[in-house]
């Protein structure tokens, strides 16, 4: 049997073989198989992220249009809530206004004074704002009172009457003198 | 059986070797596996250059729907707001406490001899509703009388409101006497203490002008 004994030299050359072996696989897989295989996977991934966007934006969409449709009467709701403040300082129109409105019901002499305003707590009602009124009037009989009180009730639906005194007049014991303080819920200007 | 020299022993020798020279067999090696990293290299590329046509595409697509989805959103956003703020309106509207049929019924409980000097209402959505009534009542018993309207006052507050309690603060004879129809009859001032949660039981149905208004907003939208 032929014995093949590998010299010195050879040896070298062969241990420089494989390191330079060692340093292409190194270099095939750290500066160019890996960058691409991370690109790649990067791409995918983008593409599945865009195609997942894409797919419930389709549903976004359609959830919107519909939403809208259903929205309606919310909306138009909405829109005749918000009408019912005018534009203005509501310390310059809601006292006339007051004394407008009950002098149409045969009661003069109706005053109206802002004693606080607040805004609201809860979330939804952040572009609103409470604002709490006291109403005199001095003189005035029991079922025009009441009969206005109705009409303001019903005319006013964001306007709560939160507290009612009513004191019999000691000079016309046919009058009384009613104090009413409101609470009206309006929009922020 | 002839002799053969081989005079060539030295260069076949020499020859061999070089064959068998581990750096040339290395390198060929080390070709023939660049050539097949290499081409690998290339399949993954083009692989790679594909997704990105895809991506690139799949972009495109994103770039016409974004626009509309934004808009989308930011809209669903908004009728959500005017949604749930109206809501909101309309629970704080349906809660009020109406105070003009409340009135109307308490002017009904009160008899010709009965007569109220003084009312203080208030109204609360957790506490619900309390009243303070004073009054004078006149009659051969006027603290029967007062009992009267403090009993017909409960029974109808009962109709359309829960946990109604009216109870006397005061109720005092006075000396002075009422003349009603030419007879001087004795009278008793009373407070009345009236507490009742309209809130939740069934709301008291809305005057008739309100009605009237309300249908009339109807017609017009």
């Amino acid at each position: 049997m032929k014995q093949s004994k590998l010299t010195k030299d050879q040896i070298q050359k062969l241990l420089l073989s494989v390191v330079g072996f060692i340093v292409l696989l190194y270099v095939y897989f750290t500066f160019f198989l890996g960058p691409l295989n991370r690109s790649r996977t990067s791409m995918l991934a983008k593409i599945d992220e865009l195609q997942a966007k894409i797919g419930s934006s389709k549903s976004e969409i359609t959830k919107a249009s519909s939403l809208e449709r259903q929205a309606g009467t919310a909306t138009t709701r909405f829109a005749d809530l918000q009408s019912l403040t005018p534009e203005g300082a509501p310390i310059a129109w809601f006292p006339p206004r007051v004394k407008t409105f009950f002098a149409n019901h045969g009661i003069d002499r109706a005053t109206a004074r802002l004693e606080s305003s607040a805004p609201f707590t809860e979330p939804e009602l952040a572009g609103w704002i409470r604002y709490n009124w006291s109403i005199d009037v001095p003189q005035v009989d029991f079922a025009s009172l009441g009969d206005s009180l109705a009409a303001l009730e019903n005319s006013e639906p964001l306007l709560a009457v939160t507290k009612l005194s009513i004191k019999a007049s000691a000079e016309l014991p046919q009058f009384q003198q009613a104090t009413i303080a409101a609470t009206a819920t309006l929009m922020k200007r | 059986m002839p002799l053969h020299l081989n005079l060539l022993h030295e260069e076949i020798l020499e020859l061999r070797q070089r064959q068998r020279d581990p750096l040339k067999i290395g390198l060929s090696a080390m070709i023939a596996a660049g050539a097949l990293m290499f081409g690998y290299y290339s399949w993954n590329a083009y692989q790679t250059l594909e997704i990105k046509s895809r991506l690139s595409i799949v972009q495109r697509d994103w770039a016409k729907v974004e626009p509309r989805v934004t808009a989308a959103q930011k809209r669903a956003a908004e009728l959500r707001r005017t949604v749930d703020t109206t809501k909101v309106l309309d629970t704080m509207i349906d809660n009020r406490f109406f105070w003009a049929p409340f009135l109307e019924k308490l002017s009904r409980c009160v008899a010709p001899n009965a007569q109220l000097t003084s009312f203080d209402g208030t109204a609360d959505e957790t506490k619900g509703v309390t009243v303070s009534i004073e009054g004078l009542s006149a009659g051969r018993e006027p603290r029967a009388e007062a009992e009267e309207l403090r009993h017909l006052l409960g029974e109808q507050l009962g109709k359309n409101y829960k946990d109604v309690k009216v109870e006397f603060k005061t109720l005092e004879d006075l000396d002075t006497m009422a003349n009603l129809g030419g007879a001087n009859l004795p009278m008793a001032r009373f407070v009345l203490n009236v507490e009742f949660n309209p809130f939740e039981a069934a709301k008291p149905a809305a005057p008739a002008r309100m009605r009237k208004s309300k249908d009339e907003a109807k017609q017009a939208d």
